[in-house]
């Protein structure tokens, strides 16, 4: 599985490629990172992953803006919200653009995991 | 000051607050206090201060701040290896959007929220200048660590 990691910081960017080599989870390759919407298109383009986890609050462009590009350039594509934005209307926004799941933040390792086991499902 | 918030609801940001550190670290931060502060005499800023710019039904700023031992504990239970100034003013970035997005749940999808901004090594009279005459501060300690929360928000007259 290629996965696209998108999220303006570093930290989470991380974070998150540690936790998918969880050995629950089937062979997850990191095919790029990128830090906002513009750079994230880029490397959807280059790399062709089969998943994306995707912040929300990014400069440049946003995750719900960079949602909708992406899933009308590959509309199997597998993207999981990962926004500490918790209010109801934003999370129908982002799955009414073809996000498949939404994880929110804090997260933890586990829940991540169980994310995205509900995703490969 | 009738558009401002009140103190229940500050409550939500003591509740992101503790919510923050429980999912990150599996230990409660200790809140120690949280009172509407005065322009003139608020907490000195810590080292590393996270900011986001409110806007649409209200406007303001949310503030998190706190010092390089208690950011770098937290960065290695991230299991982050570079304790860089970068780092650093990422994760005070990171956590003050956190909490922005996560009082969203109260405050709805019209308390629109920035990208961070970060300031290392913040002056108590620049501090003392970005925010308004009453803000509402939250002090916080985790282990023997000590950061503050700010919250400087009004709602936007309708």
């Amino acid at each position: 599985m290629r996965l696209l990691i998108v999220d303006d910081s570093n930290i989470i960017r991380s974070r998150i490629a540690r936790i998918v080599s969880d050995p629950r989870l089937p062979d997850i390759t990191i095919v790029g990172m990128a830090k906002n919407g513009v750079e994230a298109i880029t490397l959807l383009q280059q790399h062709n992953p089969e998943m994306v986890t995707m912040d929300l609050t990014m400069p440049e462009m946003d995750g719900v803006e960079c949602t909708e590009a992406m899933i009308k350039m590959n509309p199997k594509l597998n993207i999981l919200i990962v926004s500490a934005l918790s209010d109801k209307a934003t999370a129908i926004k982002a799955l009414k653009k073809g996000a498949k799941g939404f994880l929110y933040k804090p997260f933890t390792d586990e829940q991540l995991v169980e994310a995205f086991v509900e995703l490969l499902k | 000051m009738a558009n401002d918030i009140n103190e229940k609801e500050i409550t939500v940001f003591v509740d992101a607050l503790i919510h923050y550190f429980v999912q990150i670290t599996g230990e409660k931060a200790d809140v120690r206090t949280a009172f509407l502060g005065d322009g003139e005499a608020l907490p000195a800023p810590h080292e590393f201060t996270g900011m986001i710019k409110v806007s649409g039904g209200y406007h303001g700023f949310i503030y998190f701040s706190a010092d390089r031992v208690l950011l770098s504990r937290l960065l290695l239970i991230l299991q982050e290896p570079h304790h860089t100034d970068e780092q650093m003013l990422d994760a005070v970035g990171e956590i003050a959007n956190t909490l922005a997005g996560n009082v969203r749940r109260h405050f709805g999808e019209q308390m629109e929220v920035s990208v961070p901004s970060t300031i290392q090594h913040a002056k108590s009279e620049q501090f003392q200048n970005m925010v308004r005459s009453h803000p509402y501060v939250v002090t916080m300690k985790w282990k023997q660590y000590d950061a503050c929360v700010i919250v400087d928000i009004v709602r936007t007259a309708k």
